[in-house]
């Protein structure tokens, strides 16, 4: 509980819990805030109710017994998890995996985004009041998801990544429901920009509001989409390029004022590019071998490592140090959604109760993966 | 004078009238929003376009556990947590069901190891659980599968399990 | 400003040896820093002045103390920068938290789960466990891990 006393107390200001059980935190966040009337004066985000322990886990399992741990952490992008964990243990430890594994993990990866996105759409147009998205989001999501399903086992909670490759080969089914899906999606844009994008209504909710820019948000460390929309055009997959990034083209959409409705928008066009990438990875999927042989448990060399990558809401990174045995010493994940929460502190006081709920819907975060 | 014990339990049994407020109560549902982690996602999918929870009329989620009759808990309870579950339970009004979705509101799931500090593995250590539906996460099927069973148990009218509170089990150390 | 500029003020800040270049493929970052708790204000001072962003802050436990560890990063190029501080058990290090808003949840976090404690943090309080927690589980003395090693057994290959 904080222990500080507000400073200027009238008969308007009150102390008003917002979750952590509420239907728009997004998991289990509580934010405390203080108001004068409908006004938010001081917000105090209070996290830790979904704290797991995963980095106390991972100094007493295996590196492979850590795998289950990485798409927990963040499940809506569990695919993106899983891939930068996988790939910074073998670029540690000197694996190469083949390159018809590195393309199927980045196809993957990217309709892993794509999914992450949609669910963020469904969910933040609920909170801001209209069902209908929602439903056409889900519908959506559904397809990738049985893609996903059908080569990696899970829904939601993909271990498909191993050390050197990946665990199951990909056929032509999965080859043509994803160029099915991509056609699809592509059909669905004009559905959406009709329900969401000219909707006078949400512009007007959305524009002007929540306004984070360059220097709130390098003040934080935010990453992803609330950085680009500021203005700032960062995204790991091109300054720090892994897996085959390097070689597929896509465009990196950035923003102008960093309001909520240029935050809505780069993740609309974010899809898009995402599915470029895809294309481009399935006509470029080499055949060959899908997995290096590794050892039963791998043992990553001693010292430290450091490895980037983008997920759907920001830089992650993942911290290693190794002591040359087969569990890790210490393995700290660096998360986007820690810095993009702390910017509420800065940006929330000032607004309404009801803005609040959409700036917080439209950083879009995992709390799951902020508690760890 | 000396004073009268009143007896506990219902003073008017409404036979058949019973039967017909548990097909009632069985078949609209409304459960309370109470994602925790992974599961809510499955949750949020069984109750959308593909899996459509409506048509057993139970996607009715009230935010508010003073509306709700079914508290669904899904996903990992940390000890953090522990208390709002339980205030929560108390805030729904009887008669309230609740369901254990996922392995770790069954029993810590993927997360109960030797050294693990900040879980609660199970759900029916503080709340007295009707349904446990198991997955990592559940498939939006079985989680329906878990409301189709818990419709079974209300209208055949069983005895709901009694609250058991932090008892020392065989096999599980505290 | 560049990477090379800041190394430059760097090496006025700390002494030149405690500057270290690192190969990118082999740890991830540029540049590795083995500071001094004094040196920390500035080096935070430096990079924030040069643009950088703060990626994370965290510890890791060792049986002479445990190393807090600074990452700062910059959006135009791969240029991260790791700062390591040893400290000793009990050791506080200041809060940088002026500097960089992202360092006060940062630290926090730091505080919860190894104990260290921050000079001039307006609200060091827990931030991952309940508030009445008595215990830091990041420590390795608690609970189950497999190893509780010295620094001179991890980092043997990287001088200092």
């Amino acid at each position: 509980m904080s222990t500080r006393t507000p400073e200027t107390v009238t008969e308007h200001t009150f102390y008003l819990n917002l979750g952590p059980q509420h239907p728009s935190t997004h998991g289990v966040l509580r934010l405390f805030v203080k108001l004068d009337g409908e006004y938010v004066m001081e917000v105090d985000p209070i996290i830790g109710y979904g704290h797991r322990g995963h980095e106390k886990m991972a100094e007493s399992h295996f590196y492979e017994q850590f795998l289950p741990n990485t798409p927990r952490m963040d499940y809506l992008s569990g695919m993106l998890f899983n891939h930068a964990y996988v790939a910074a243990v073998e670029k540690m430890t000197g694996i190469k995996p083949p390159p018809r594994a590195e393309y199927i993990r980045v196809v993957c990866a990217e309709l892993n985004r794509v999914a992450s996105h949609l669910m963020w759409l469904g969910a933040y147009l609920m909170d801001l009041g209209g069902v209908t998205p929602f439903f056409y989001a889900f519908d959506d999501r559904e397809n990738i998801l049985d893609i996903l399903d059908r080569v990696s086992g899970s829904r939601l909670t993909y271990n498909y990544c191993r050390f050197g490759g990946v665990a199951r080969d990909v056929d032509d089914t999965f080859i043509g429901a994803t160029r099915d899906f991509i056609k699809r999606l592509r059909g669905r844009w004009k559905d959406y920009n009709n329900l969401v994008t000219k909707n006078v209504i949400f512009i007007h909710r959305t524009r002007d509001v929540g306004v984070i820019d360059k220097d709130i948000a390098l003040r934080f460390g935010c990453t992803g989409p609330v950085l680009r929309a500021a203005g700032v055009p960062y995204d790991v997959r091109r300054v720090e390029p892994y897996s085959v990034y390097s070689e597929l083209d896509f465009e990196i959409p950035t923003g102008v004022n960093g309001d909520a409705l240029d935050r809505y928008m780069i993740r609309l066009r974010e899809m898009e590019q995402s599915l470029r990438i895809i294309e481009q990875a399935l006509d470029r999927l080499p055949g060959g071998p899908i997995r290096t042989p590794t050892p039963n448990k791998v043992r990553p060399p001693k010292g430290d490592y450091y490895f980037a990558a983008e997920s759907a809401r920001g830089a992650l990174g993942y911290y290693i140090v190794s002591d040359g045995s087969e569990y890790p010493y210490r393995l700290k994940v660096r998360v986007p959604s820690y810095g993009n929460l702390q910017t509420l502190t800065e940006v929330l006081p000032g607004t309404l109760v009801a803005d609040t709920i959409c700036i917080l819907g439209s950083i879009d975060i995992v709390v799951p993966e902020i508690d760890r | 004078m000396a004073v009268k014990k009143i007896a506990p339990g219902p003073r008017v049994h409404l036979a058949v009238l019973e039967e017909v407020l548990n097909l009632c109560r069985a078949n609209s549902l409304w459960p309370m929003t109470f994602g925790l982690a992974c599961c809510a996602i499955e949750m949020m999918a069984t109750g959308a376009s593909r899996f459509d929870l409506d048509r057993f009329g139970a996607a009715v989620f009230r935010p508010s556990p003073r509306q709700s009759d079914l508290m669904i808990v899904a996903g990992t309870i940390s000890k953090k947590m522990a208390p709002t579950i339980v205030t929560l339970w108390e805030q729904m009004p009887a008669p309230k069901w609740c369901m254990a979705m996922g392995n770790c509101a069954i029993s810590g799931g993927p997360f109960e190891f030797e050294g693990q500090y900040a879980i609660v593995p199970g759900a029916d250590l503080l709340v007295p659980v009707d349904v446990y539906v198991p997955g990592c996460p559940p498939r939006p099927e079985g989680l329906i599968q878990g409301f189709l069973s818990l419709e079974d148990k209300i209208t055949k009218g069983e005895k709901r399990n009694v609250i058991r509170r932090f008892k020392k089990r065989a096999g599980r150390n505290r | 400003m560049s990477l090379e500029d800041l190394k430059k003020e760097l090496e006025e800040i700390v002494e030149p040896s405690s500057v270290h270049t690192r190969d990118y493929d082999r740890n991830g970052c540029l540049l590795e820093i083995r500071a001094e708790r004094s040196r920390l204000l500035s080096i935070a001072q430096a990079a924030r002045d040069a643009g950088f962003f703060l990626e994370f802050i965290t510890a890791v436990d060792f049986t002479e103390g445990p190393i807090a560890v600074y990452q700062f990063n910059e959006c135009n190029a791969v240029s991260r920068i790791q700062v390591k501080v040893q400290l000793a058990r009990g050791e506080s290090l200041p809060s940088i938290g002026r500097v960089y808003d992202a360092a006060l949840w940062y630290e926090r976090e730091v505080f919860d789960l190894f104990g260290i404690r921050f000079d001039n943090h307006p609200d060091l309080r827990r931030l991952l466990l309940p508030e009445d927690a008595d215990f830091h589980p990041l420590l390795k003395e608690y609970g189950k891990v497999h190893a509780f090693r010295s620094a001179r057994e991890i980092y043997v290959d990287q001088d200092a």
